[in-house]
C-alpha cells in the first residue's frame, strides 16, 4: 500500500466556483461546487466511491458510501448538527478504494494520521476539504431551537451560519417558511453553541487536504463556493469536472482572499480564547490535577468507545491499551486510560470525538488536550497536518533490529 | 454500505444508535459485515453506548437459528403448520408461551398475546408476573412505568437503591451524576461502596437483613428512589421497597433489565389467571403439569443462567417451539424451531423506560407474521394501531422526543401492599460468605465478562490467596478470578452469572434473589 501522497503539494490557488446544474447549486451549502465535483468524478470514474453525510433532518445526518451520484445529490448542503468524523469510517470501509470524500479538518487529520500509520492508501482519497466554523451536538441544537429561538425543533426545516449567526428557517404559521438568527457569540456566553472540542479547534481551513472549500471570502449574497488548490489531486478532480463542464470557476479576487483570511485570523484568535476558557485545570495545583484525573478516569466503564471513535487510533484489537488493561487490577486510574493517554500525546488533533461518546461523561479531551499539546509543542510536530511529515519516533532504530539484520545475513 | 438506525436491547434505556452494513475484500460475495456508528440525536444516550452496546456488532453475529422439525429443514408455513398441530394436542393449561422483552417489540408482543389466547394458554410469561400478580393496582404504576431522564436531571435528592448504575444501567450513571451537579443530594444504599464514585453518602445494609430497610425511613424520606426489578429481584425486598417509598413520600423508579419491558408491563392485557412467573413455570414443567412451552426470542438458559438445569428441566417437554433470530442452547432440545429476524431488522416499536415510543429501524415483519399465524392473522399495520391505541395513542406517529407514557403518580395506601416480614438476619458460618449478583446487560444475555469476583482483602487473607490464584465459589464447576476491593469482609460480587448451586428447585433459586449464601475455596 503506497503510504505517501505521489501527487505533489503545490502553490495555492484560489478560486470561486459553482456547480453548473441549477439544481444543485441551489441545494448546496454555498455554490454546490463539492457535490458538483463528486458526482462528475464518478460520472467520469476518476473515482470508485463517494463518502458524503446525507440529511435526515437538520440535526441528523448519516454516512454515505456510494458509487451512486443521486445519493451525493441528495447529500449537498452543510450539517453543523452533525458532528461526525469520517476518517474511522473511511478506514472500515473502503480503506484501498479511490474516494472522494468532503472532509472538515478533523476529518482530514484523522485521515492523514491513519495514512501515515499505513492504514489508509491516501494516493486513492481526494481530500475535498470544507473550512469549519465547528459544529453543534445535535441535542443541543434542538434544545437551542425550543428553549432560544422559542421554535417546534421539529418545524425547523434548515439551519445556516452565516455572518457569525446561526440561522434556523422554520415552517410559520399557515406553512410559510421563516427565518430566526441568534449571534453564535452571545450563544456561546450562556454556554451553548458549538461544541467544546470546536469552540477551542485553531485549525479553521483544511490545509492539509486537497482541496479548502467554504464561504469565507465569497461576496455578500454571491451563490459560490471560495476554494483553494492545494495538491497536485486537488488540481486533478477539478480540472475533471471543469472538463465535464459540472463547474463554473473563476478567479478568487484579492479582496475575496484577503477576506477568507482576515476570518480565520479572527476563528483562531477566539479559539486561543476558548481553549483558555475551558481549561479549568490552569489554575491548579499539581496534586489538584491529579486528584481531578482520578476522580474523572475512576468513572470508566471500559466500554471502548473513545479507542472506537478516534479517528487518529490505528490500533485493532491487537492493541497496548487493551492488552495490558486488566479489569482485575485495582488501580485508580486504569492502564487502559494510561496508555491511551500516553500514545496519543503526539497524534492527538483534540477534536472531541472520545469525549463526545463516553457514557460517564469524563471529558476526556480536556485531559488529553493537557498531555498531547504540550508534547507537540516539544517534539514540533502537528499531527494530521502533513502526510509527508513522519510521526514521532516512527523511524526510531531499535536495537534488535540491527541485530536481526546482522543474524540474516550471516544465516544468508 | 447501508446505515440502520437501531436501538440497543441491552436493557430498558433502549440506547439508540446506527448499525452499518457493508462488504470488504476479505468477505466472500453477498456476506455483510456489520459495524457500528453512534447516534448522537438519540434523547435517551446521546449516542453513547456502554459496553454491551459496544459489543453489539459481536451479539448479532451469532449463529442463526434454522428453521426445523424434528431437526429436519423445513418450510416456515410446514413448521408454523406443526407447531400449531403439536400444542393442539395439549391441553390449554399444559401449555406455555414465553417472551422475555429483550428483543422483542410492541407488535409482537400483542400477536404473542393473541398466539397464547388462541391455544387458550394460561401460562403466559414477560418476566415480571410474579410483581404484577402481587402489587395492588393503585402501586402499579411505578413498577410499569419509569420515569424520563430529564426527570432524574431534575432531583433533589435521589436514593440509589442496590443500584450501582455504573453496572447496571450503565447510561443512566451520567443522569445522576449532573443531578449531583445541579445541587442533589445522591445517597447510596447498598452492599459495598461504590468505587467509581456516585453519592455523597453511603449507608451500607447486610445482604442477609432485608429487615434493616426498615429502619431506612429518615435517610429516604422525600426522595427518588432508583432501584430495580428483575425475575430474579426478591419480593420481600421489593414489597419492602414499595413500603419504604409509600411512607416517605418518596418516588419509586424501578429499572429493568430488558429493552421493551415498559412495553411487555404496559401492552400485556392479560388477567392475573393468565400470568405465570417464571420460575413458577420451570417448577411446573419439572412436575409434569407444563408439556408444552413456546419460547419467543428468549435464551432461558442465559435469563436463568443455570444452563445445566435449564436443559434438564425442558428436556422433560413433549413439545418445545422455539422462534428466535439466533441459536440458542435449548435450539437442540427444540422439536419445532422458527427462524425470526435480529432485532435490528425487526419493524416495529419499542417503549423505553422514560416512556418513549421508538420505531426500530428495520424493515422485516417476519417474527410477527410467524406469531400471527398461530393467532389472528392480522398484518402488521392492523397490530401496529392496536399497540397505539392499547396506549392511548391518536392516528399520528409519535417521535422519539415525546413522553407518551408518562407515568400517573398516586398515592399509594400502605395497607394493601404486599408485606412479608423478612426472616431473621441469617448467622454466617466462618466458611459462608455471601455472593451478591451484580447483575448487567452482560449477564442477562449470558455472557461472562469479567471473568472475577471482587472480594475483600480479609477475605484475600482468610482463602490465602495470591495474585493468579483462581476461586471456586459454591458448587460452581468453573474456576472463577478474583479481584481484591473495598467490600465489606463477608461479601463476594459478581458481575457475571455464576452458576452457584446444584439444581434447587425454581421457585427456591427466586426466592434466594441476588443474594447466596455460598462457601468460597481457593481452586
Ligand atoms: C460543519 C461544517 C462547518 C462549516 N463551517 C464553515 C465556516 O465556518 N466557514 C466556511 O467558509 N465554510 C464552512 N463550511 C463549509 C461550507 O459550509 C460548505 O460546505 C463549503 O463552502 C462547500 O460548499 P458547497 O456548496 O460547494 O458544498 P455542497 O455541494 O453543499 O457539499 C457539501 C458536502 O459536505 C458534506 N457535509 C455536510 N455536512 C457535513 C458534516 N457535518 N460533516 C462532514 N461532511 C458534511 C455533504 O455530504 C456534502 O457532500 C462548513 C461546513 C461544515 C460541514
Ligand atoms: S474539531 Fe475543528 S475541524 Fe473538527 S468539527 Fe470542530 S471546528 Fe471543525
Ligand atoms: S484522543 Fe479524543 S480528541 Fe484526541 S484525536 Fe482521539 S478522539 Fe480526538
Ligand atoms: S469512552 Fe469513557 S467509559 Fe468508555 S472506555 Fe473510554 S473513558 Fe472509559
Ligand atoms: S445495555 Fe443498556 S445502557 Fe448499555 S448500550 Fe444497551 S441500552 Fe444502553
Amino acid at each position: 500500500m503506497e503510504v505517501i501522497d505521489s501527487y505533489g503539494m503545490m502553490e495555492p490557488r484560489y478560486y470561486l466556483a459553482w456547480a453548473t446544474d441549477e439544481a444543485i447549486r441551489a441545494r448546496g451549502a454555498n455554490g454546490g461546487f463539492v457535490t458538483a465535483l463528486l458526482v462528475s468524478a464518478l460520472e467520469t470514474q476518476f473515482i470508485d466511491l463517494a463518502l458524503v453525510v446525507k440529511k435526515k433532518s437538520v440535526y441528523e445526518g448519516v454516512p454515505v458510501l456510494t458509487n451512486d451520484p443521486e445519493q451525493v445529490k441528495e447529500s449537498a448542503g452543510s450539517l453543523h448538527g452533525v458532528p461526525w468524523n469520517l476518517a474511522k469510517l473511511l478506514l472500515e470501509c473502503a480503506p484501498d478504494k479511490r474516494v472522494g470524500v468532503p472532509t472538515k479538518p478533523c476529518d482530514a487529520r484523522g485521515i492523514i494520521e491513519l495514512a501515515k500509520r499505513r492504514q489508509i492508501a491516501l494516493d486513492n482519497v481526494f481530500l475535498i476539504g470544507l473550512n469549519c466554523g465547528g459544529t453543534v451536538h445535535p441535542l443541543r441544537m434542538r434544545e437551542l431551537a425550543a428553549e432560544l429561538y422559542g421554535l417546534d425543533p421539529d418545524t425547523v426545516q434548515k439551519e445556516e451560519i452565516t455572518a457569525g449567526k446561526l440561522i434556523l428557517r422554520y415552517e410559520g404559521e399557515g406553512g410559510a417558511t421563516q427565518e430566526k438568527g441568534l449571534k453564535i457569540d452571545e450563544l456561546e456566553q450562556e454556554g451553548r453553541g458549538r461544541r467544546d472540542a470546536c469552540k477551542s479547534c485553531t485549525t479553521k481551513l483544511p490545509v492539509m487536504a486537497d482541496l479548502a472549500c467554504g464561504n469565507w471570502g465569497v461576496p455578500k449574497g454571491e451563490q459560490k463556493t471560495f476554494v483553494e488548490v492545494l495538491t497536485d489531486k486537488g488540481a486533478a478532480i477539478l480540472e475533471n469536472a471543469l472538463n465535464k463542464g459540472a463547474i463554473t470557476v473563476e478567479d478568487a479576487t484579492e479582496q475575496s482572499i484577503a477576506v477568507r483570511a482576515k476570518i480565520e485570523r479572527a476563528m483562531q484568535a477566539l479559539a486561543a480564547r476558548w481553549k483558555d476558557e475551558l481549561d479549568v485545570l490552569t489554575d491548579n495545583s499539581p496534586s489538584e490535577r491529579l486528584a481531578f484525573y482520578t476522580e474523572q478516569l475512576q468513572r470508566c466503564i471500559h466500554c471502548g468507545a473513545c479507542k472506537a471513535v478516534c479517528p487518529v487510533c490505528a490500533c485493532d484489537e491487537d492493541a497496548k491499551c487493551l492488552d495490558l488493561h486488566d479489569e482485575q487490577d485495582a488501580y485508580a486510574i486504569s492502564l487502559y486510560n494510561l496508555l491511551r493517554i500516553l500514545h496519543l500525546m503526539d497524534s492527538c488533533i483534540h477534536c472531541g470525538q472520545c469525549e463526545e461518546v463516553c457514557p460517564v461523561d469524563i471529558p476526556l479531551t480536556l485531559i488529553q488536550r493537557r498531555f498531547s499539546e504540550r508534547m507537540q509543542a516539544h517534539l514540533d510536530y502537528e499531527p494530521g497536518m502533513d502526510v509527508t511529515e513522519t510521526p514521532p519516533y516512527q523511524e526510531t532504530k531499535l536495537r534488535w533490529s540491527a541485530d536481526a539484520k546482522t543474524s540474516e545475513s550471516e544465516g544468508a | 454500505m447501508r446505515t440502520i438506525t437501531t436501538n440497543c436491547p441491552g436493557c430498558c434505556i433502549a440506547c439508540g444508535l446506527y448499525l452499518l452494513e457493508f462488504s470488504t475484500p476479505e468477505l466472500p460475495a453477498g456476506e455483510l459485515k456489520l459495524s457500528l456508528a453512534h447516534r448522537k440525536l438519540a434523547p435517551m444516550n446521546e449516542g453513547k453506548l456502554c459496553k454491551f452496546g459496544m459489543h453489539l456488532p459481536a451479539f448479532y453475529a451469532r449463529e442463526p437459528l434454522p428453521t426445523l422439525v424434528d431437526g429436519q429443514e423445513t418450510t416456515q408455513d410446514e413448521a408454523i403448520r406443526e407447531a400449531k398441530a403439536r400444542l393442539e394436542r395439549l391441553k390449554p393449561d399444559e401449555i406455555a408461551f414465553v417472551a422475555i422483552p429483550s428483543a422483542v417489540t410492541n407488535e409482537e408482543l400483542l400477536s404473542f398475546v393473541s398466539g397464547a389466547t388462541a391455544c387458550g394458554s394460561t401460562n403466559r410469561c414477560f418476566g415480571f408476573e410474579q410483581f404484577l400478580n402481587a402489587i395492588p393496582e393503585d402501586a402499579r404504576s411505578a413498577l410499569t412505568n419509569g420515569l424520563p431522564f430529564f426527570e432524574i436531571e431534575a432531583a433533589s435528592k435521589i436514593v440509589l437503591f442496590l443500584l450501582d448504575p455504573y453496572v447496571h444501567y450503565p447510561l443512566l450513571a451520567r443522569r445522576i451524576l449532573k443531578a449531583r451537579q445541579r445541587g442533589a443530594q445522591v445517597i447510596d444504599i447498598a452492599f459495598a461502596h461504590n468505587r467509581r464514585g456516585i453519592a455523597n453518602e453511603t449507608v451500607l445494609i447486610d445482604p442477609l437483613d432485608p429487615g434493616s430497610i426498615q429502619k431506612l425511613r429518615d435517610t429516604v424520606a422525600n426522595s427518588l428512589i432508583i432501584s430495580e426489578v428483575t425475575p430474579y429481584t426478591s419480593l420481600v425486598v421489593i414489597s419492602l421497597v414499595l413500603r419504604l417509598a409509600a411512607e416517605t413520600a418518596s418516588q419509586l423508579f424501578l429499572l429493568k433489565p430488558f429493552a421493551n419491558s415498559t412495553g411487555a408491563l404496559l401492552l400485556d392485557s392479560s388477567g392475573a389467571e393468565q400470568r405465570r412467573d417464571l420460575f413458577e413455570i420451570l417448577d411446573r414443567i419439572e412436575n409434569g403439569s407444563i408439556k408444552g412451552l413456546y419460547l419467543l426470542e428468549t435464551d432461558l438458559s442465559a435469563v436463568v443462567f443455570h444452563a445445566a438445569a435449564v436443559k434438564q428441566t425442558l428436556s422433560q417437554l413433549d413439545v418445545l417451539i422455539e422462534q428466535n433470530a439466533f441459536r440458542t442452547p435449548q435450539s437442540e432440545l427444540a422439536h419445532v424451531t422458527l427462524q425470526s429476524e435480529p432485532f435490528y431488522r425487526k419493524r416495529g416499536t419499542i417503549l423505553t423506560i422514560e416512556g418513549r415510543l421508538l420505531e426500530l429501524g428495520g424493515e422485516s415483519t417476519n417474527g410477527l407474521r410467524i406469531l400471527e399465524q398461530l393467532g389472528s392473522n392480522r398484518a402488521f399495520a392492523e397490530v401496529h394501531a392496536e399497540v397505539k391505541h392499547a396506549l392511548g395513542l391518536g392516528t399520528a406517529e409519535p417521535t422519539e422526543f415525546e413522553i407518551v407514557a408518562p407515568r400517573v403518580e398516586a398515592v399509594v395506601n400502605v395497607a394493601p401492599l404486599p408485606h412479608r416480614e423478612p426472616e431473621k438476619p441469617e448467622a454466617l458460618g466462618d466458611e459462608h460468605y455471601v455472593l451478591w449478583y451484580k447483575t448487567n446487560p452482560f449477564f442477562w444475555a449470558g455472557i461472562r465478562d469479567k471473568g472475577f469476583v471482587e472480594l475483600s482483602p480479609t477475605a484475600l487473607q482468610a482463602l490465602g490467596l495470591f495474585v493468579g490464584d483462581a476461586l471456586i465459589v459454591g458448587d460452581a464447576a468453573e474456576k472463577t478470578g478474583f479481584k481484591v476491593a473495598a467490600v465489606p469482609e463477608k461479601l463476594i460480587v459478581s458481575e457475571d452469572p455464576l452458576v452457584v448451586h446444584e439444581h434447587v428447585p425454581w421457585r427456591e433459586l427466586r426466592e434466594s434473589g441476588t443474594v447466596r449464601k455460598v462457601i468460597v475455596k481457593r481452586a
